[in-house]
């Protein structure tokens, strides 16, 4: 089958301009990925496109990317003591068949009602996941912050660990033990999530913090191990078709590989919130940008009748209002991170 | 773990001498009840050596000092385990001079092993050894698990113990010092492994035709990207991490309390319940 689809697919010619814009954009969303477990991927696959990468060679490309930076992170944060394997490597697992329910999920909506009605879906769902759980995190990031850093487990979490369903599981490492039966539909949400907007992590980290009860640390360290996973499958899969432009990979990586270590480091200096308060922020702002993408495909499902001048400018503000989380973000973390250390020697 | 043949370590068990030449246990010293004070660090941190001082001083107990090294067939033809001696010298000879400020007793060693082990064995021949307090960089639960007596770890910041060693090196004798080689560790790193990636990257970039050509085969050749990206994740991981180390970028050593120890106390605290069995009574 690959045979057929390599012979269509043009790769691109890199100029000097595209390789630094994906190396700055590979370092930000590394930057981000590493503090908050995920979070980078998103703007990936629209800035490729935007240098004219083909859709396919685009989301290939960035999928091979993630899981060699998740590894990365999650070795850096294994060695401050964060990361939990066990319940990275079961959740990824069982995320990597939510990726293959969400794919066949989208191409059954495709095949159905058009690609106008699967961008719109892959919007709608960005918009819902996004506003709702962001909301939550956010709220919970503010409370936290007006405490004094002071965060306890929330009493989903603390209800969910009293059922003893076999089979119980114990995490050291996150400190809990619980059913599986409560994992696995939060790992497969997260890889539903991860096939249908890119990034798994939006619903992976708020379901291990709030469902499964780990500490954002620790939730947030162990996503990386769930992407890995994740991204390993989905790249052999990718690569089984000839779609990794390599390039465009290594490009990325030498810039995301800097950020993600520096957002590892980032994460042992400040308080416990500020991970929900970065991903709350920026997943607020992505649901923004999602808005206007939304009349781009009602019009293309006849629905409105917006001017296409105005849809073109849409879609470029959308594109733009993802870059301004994804540095918004960035900024978060290099100002706490500086700021934090800054505090400690003068403390010292 | 005796390891005799390593020169300038002491074989086992060493007492250090004193400026007058005799042994810092003094005669009377045997009767008094010792603090274990164990690091596995060239240099004690100070703030660990004036607590303990403290304590002893507040407690009348004496201290006995052990410098560990753990890693004595560490492979660099014995160059850490010399540059590991001179450090136990320089940091025995300052916590004699702090503990004589204080007129507090200090009985040196040097070990090499297993933490756990060593203050297993010196608890059941010192037998007045009351408490143990142990230095950043040893984990609590190897020592606990082992320990007959209760063990403490002191909190401190790393650029307060790293002020507090630069006004006293009374026996620097021209070597570099453990904290030292670690920072030129990491510039060597940044070096080797920044020379490994790029030149990897040159290879992909200076022949892109033969690269994408094989790359994008498909089937079996996709294990060809996948073990391309798990090279760089390497060569370029350790890269990055050396560079951000060796621009003194490295992550907190200010440890807050984890969410698994705080949950653990509480499961340690018994719970007291109230005795309902019935009681003899007597009525006059």
């Amino acid at each position: 089958m690959h045979g057929p689809i390599n012979e269509v697919i043009q790769f691109i010619d890199l100029s000097a301009y595209s390789i630094m814009f994906l190396v700055l954009v590979g370092f930000v969303g590394g930057l981000v990925s590493g503090f908050i477990g995920s979070g980078g991927a998103f703007v990936l696959t629209p800035a490729m496109m935007s240098l004219g990468v083909p859709g396919t060679v685009a989301v290939a490309s960035n999928m091979c990317h993630k899981f060699p930076k998740a590894l990365v992170g999650a070795v850096k944060r294994y060695k401050y003591g964060q990361v939990d394997i066990k319940l990275g490597i079961i959740m990824g697992l069982f995320a990597e068949i939510g990726v293959q329910i969400g794919v066949m999920l989208q191409k059954h909506i495709l095949d159905t009602w058009g690609p106008a009605a699967s961008n719109l879906y892959v919007s709608f769902i960005f918009v819902c996941v996004l506003v709702i759980v962001g909301s939550i995190v956010m709220r919970d990031a503010l409370t936290a912050k007006k405490a004094g850093g002071a965060t306890s487990e929330p009493l989903l979490a603390r209800r969910i660990q009293k059922i003893q369903l076999w089979p119980m599981i114990s995490f050291k490492t996150a400190n809990l033990r619980i059913s599986m039966w409560f994992l696995v539909p939060v790992a497969l949400a997260t890889g539903m999530l991860a096939a249908t907007i890119a990034v798994g992590g939006f619903i992976g980290v708020p379901g291990l913090m709030y469902i499964i009860g780990a500490t954002s640390i620790v939730a947030s360290a162990t996503e990386l191990v769930i992407a890995f996973v994740m991204g390993l499958g989905g790249t052999l899969l990718w690569a089984y078709y000839g779609m990794v432009d390599i390039r465009l990979v290594l490009l990325i990586l030498g810039g995301s590989l800097f950020g993600v270590q520096l957002g590892a480091i980032g994460t042992t200096y400040v308080k416990e919130y500020m991970i929900k308060y970065v991903m709350g922020t920026i997943m607020l702002i992505v649901a923004v940008s999602r808005f206007f993408a939304i009349p781009k495909y009602l019009n293309n499902l006849n629905l409105t009748s917006v001017d296409p001048d105005s849809v073109v400018i849409m879609t470029r503000i959308s594109f733009s209002v993802m870059c301004f989380a994804l540095l918004i973000g960035a900024t978060i973390i290099l100002v706490s991170l500086f700021r934090a250390r800054s505090l400690e020697k003068a403390v010292a | 773990m005796v390891q005799p043949l390593l020169e300038n370590f002491p074989a086992n068990r060493t007492t250090q001498l004193d400026r007058e030449g005799n042994t810092s246990a003094a005669p009377g010293m045997k009767k008094k009840s010792f603090i274990l004070v164990v690091t596995r660090n060239g240099h004690m941190a100070e703030p660990v050596m004036d607590y303990a001082i403290t304590v002893a001083d507040r407690l009348k107990y004496a201290i006995l000092a052990v410098h560990t090294n753990t890693l004595p067939f560490f492979r660099d033809g014995g160059e850490r385990n010399r540059l590991f001696a001179a450090a136990m010298q320089e940091s025995s000879a300052l916590f004699r001079q702090k503990a004589e400020a204080r007129d507090v007793q200090v009985e040196h060693t040097g070990e090499t092993g297993k933490i756990g082990k060593i203050v297993k064995r010196l608890c059941h021949t010192e037998k007045r050894i009351e408490f143990v307090i142990i230095d950043q960089g040893i984990r609590m639960e190897e020592v606990t698990s082992m320990a007959p007596v209760p063990v403490f770890s002191v909190i401190y910041t790393r650029s307060k113990a790293g002020a507090m060693t630069t006004h006293s090196n009374p026996m620097n004798t021209g070597d570099s010092r453990m904290s030292t080689t670690s920072r030129k560790r990491h510039v060597k790193n940044c070096f080797v492994f920044g020379g490994l990636t790029a030149g990897l990257y040159a290879a992909v970039f200076s022949h892109p035709d033969i690269i994408m050509t094989y790359l994008t085969k498909g089937g079996f050749y996709a294990l060809l990207p996948v073990a391309v990206v798990l090279t760089v994740s390497y060569m370029h991981g350790n890269f990055t991490n050396s560079f951000w180390a060796a621009l003194g970028i490295e992550g907190s050593n200010v440890k807050a309390p984890k969410q698994a120890d705080v949950r653990q106390e509480k499961t340690d605290v018994p719970t007291v319940k109230k005795d309902t069995r019935p009681r003899a009574q007597v009525s006059a």
